[in-house]
């Protein structure tokens, strides 16, 4: 049980390079932070999870199936995710918004008519309040909630289904230091109490240094550092951010998670 | 060298220019687009359309002594009004007719008719007065144009119904974010297209001929019409609508029905509300004009009085349909400014 990179890469039809040759392995229960600049892959990288995104070459695999699109039905409901800008519905209630998050598990008749199991609508509850919200806040809409209320019921939404794995991808980009802070523990906090494993992109160093179990550094596409944020030394930093570093150094061998 | 000089050589190097708001493109655009207005209004004598209002109104206004305009207008006012409301019927023409049991309102009074007829002895026409009583309803017509009304809103109202169980389909599979398969697209966008290029009017003729006179041909023709164009402002909001929710369902797996109906239709809603209400408010007025077709509702009576010159019903009629025409405004602004 774990998420597997096989030698993945990623050319867009456009011939810029998102990925090239990746390869790593996501045990259970692990928080896992995808550190690098703007552009360096990091969304990609998460998206080829749930094929969002496909690779042009290798493989990823979850749980010992591999992500195709024949396999995307089966996947894609063990794989939560929790997103940048949030990608709520502005206009409907927060309860509306959780409960999709549970859509797979419904019957498309009862999903049109809006008709979610007893079991479901108690969880959604329970995860709103999990993740700080009130009950004033089930029927109000989206749009009438903070940045930071928002990702709360991004994240709520995100574990409406127990996932064994949960991308975030930047979920603080658009958040305060404090607030960032917050939503960074409450994920961190949901995912292991499930035991999921988590995928979670950044920029901010301090919060990664701060969150994650393991760091997985992109630059151009490429891991050039994985490891525990302890070994995330300054000269490693250099190699993520420092535009003048020559070259990418290839990830040495010594340093694994 | 003054300052002012200075500051008018722009840019970095003195090289840049600013855009102009208007070059000799914008000129020959205006010169072609004169062409065609002075060369499309001769052919609609848009000349003559003005001169004669222009007359009309000094006419009116005590200005001119004569206008054909204003005496055309004048004859036909003066004979709406004032506005028939009583219905009139000569109690032997009416079936089963009882003296003890009037309608509500009605009285019963004797009217003195002079009858031309042509006496055949001597060839002349002879003028003879006869007495024949008749039944006065004094709202009478006011009660037959209301119920027509109320037939023409309940054509409108199916017809709007109809439009959108037909539109929103066709907008699903139109709507190429969410079509299963792109030819599905081609199809639903020419079906949408042939439905819209079909005016009711036309269609109503044609649909009279099949399904005989009455308001289900006048259904049909305005269902089939306004599903063209909800299927078409429909599908262009689904394509418009935000991705960002879309993908966030996508992500974890749910189908097209469940991204439309948690997606999509909870973003686009507000729009399909006022799309649909405006399909009712054009509804309601086409439904007057079908009518004229045969298809059922108030048109077939302004036609049949217009036809027999009754001006007087024709002006009861024409004020019905304003009010209701005006009152359905309101409502629907309001239910608008309700829902958004």
């Amino acid at each position: 049980m774990s998420l597997r990179f096989e030698h993945v890469g990623k050319r867009y039809p456009d011939g810029t390079i998102a990925l090239g040759d990746v390869s790593f392995e996501v045990p259970p229960g692990q928080f896992c932070v995808i550190l690098g600049r703007s552009g360096a892959g990091k969304s990609t990288l998460l998206r080829c999870v749930n094929g969002l995104a496909s690779p042009s070459s290798g493989r990823v695999v979850v749980d010992g199936v591999e992500v195709t699109p024949a396999t995307l039905r089966q996947l894609r409901p063990r794989i939560g995710m929790i997103h940048q800008s949030f990608n709520l519905v502005p206009r409907a209630s927060v309860a509306a918004n959780v409960i999709a998050g549970a859509l797979p598990a419904v019957s498309t008749g009862r999903a049109l008519l809006g008709l979610f199991p007893r079991a479901l609508r108690d969880k959604a509850c329970a995860l709103i309040a999990d993740v700080g919200l009130g009950q004033e806040h089930l029927p109000r809409r989206v749009a009438a909630l903070s940045g930071g209320q928002q990702q709360r019921v991004g994240i709520a939404r995100a574990f409406m289904l127990d996932p064994a794995y949960v991308l975030a991808d930047e979920p603080v980009a658009s958040l305060d230091p404090q607030t960032s802070a917050d939503i960074l523990t409450l994920i961190r906090r949901e995912a292991k109490e499930r035991g999921a494993a988590v995928l979670c992109s950044l920029h901010q160093i301090d919060l990664t240094m701060r969150f994650a179990d393991r760091v997985l550094a992109l630059r151009d596409g490429r891991i050039v550092f994985d490891g525990a944020p302890d070994a995330l030394a300054q000269s490693r930093l250099g190699r993520i951010y420092d535009a003048s570093w020559p070259e990418p150094c290839p990830l040495p061998e010594a340093v694994g998670a | 060298m003054s300052g002012i000089a200075n500051r008018t050589v722009g840019g970095p190097s003195g090289e840049w220019r600013f855009p102009t708001a208007f070059g000799w493109r914008g000129v020959l655009v205006a010169i072609v687009a004169f062409l065609i207005l002075f060369r499309t209004g001769a052919d609609v004598e848009i000349g003559r359309a003005l001169l004669q209002s222009g007359k009309g109104i000094a006419a009116g206004a005590g200005l001119a002594e004569d206008s054909q305009v204003a005496r055309g207008f004048g004859a036909i006012l003066g004979r709406m009004f004032p506005p028939q409301l009583a219905e009139v019927t000569e109690t032997g023409r009416i079936a089963g007719f009882d003296r003890d049991r009037l309608p509500w309102f009605a009285h019963v009074e004797m009217q003195t008719v002079t009858v031309q007829s042509l006496d055949p002895e001597t060839m002349r026409m002879v003028a003879s007065t006869t007495q024949r009583e008749v039944l006065v309803e004094p709202f009478g017509y006011l009660r037959q144009v209301v119920a027509k009304l109320v037939e023409t809103l309940e054509i409108a109202l199916w017809g709007t119904l109809l439009a959108v169980l037909i539109g929103a389909p066709l907008a699903f599979f139109g709507a190429r974010n969410l079509s299963p398969h792109p030819l599905l697209v081609a199809l639903s966008r020419g079906m949408v297209s042939l439905l819209r290029a079909i005016p009711e009017l036309i269609s109503a003729l044609f649909f009279v001929l099949a399904y005989g006179f009455g308001p289900a041909a006048g259904v049909l023709a305005l269902a089939l019409h306004a599903a063209g164009f909800l299927g078409k402002f429909y599908a262009e909001d689904i394509e418009n609508a935000d991705p960002g929710p879309q993908e966030a369902l996508r992500a974890i797996g749910a189908n097209r029905l469940k991204l439309l109906r948690y997606a999509i239709l909870p973003q686009v809603l507000p729009q399909y509300v006022a799309y649909t209400l405006y399909i009712l408010d054009r509804n309601v007025r086409m439904a007057t004009v079908i009518g004229l077709v045969g298809a059922g509702g108030i048109g077939l009576e302004l036609k049949g009085r217009y036809d027999l010159y009754q001006y007087a019903h024709v002006g009861t009629i024409l004020i019905a349909i304003f009010i209701l025409v005006f009152a359905l405004d309101q409502l629907s602004s309001w239910f608008r400014r309700r829902l958004i």
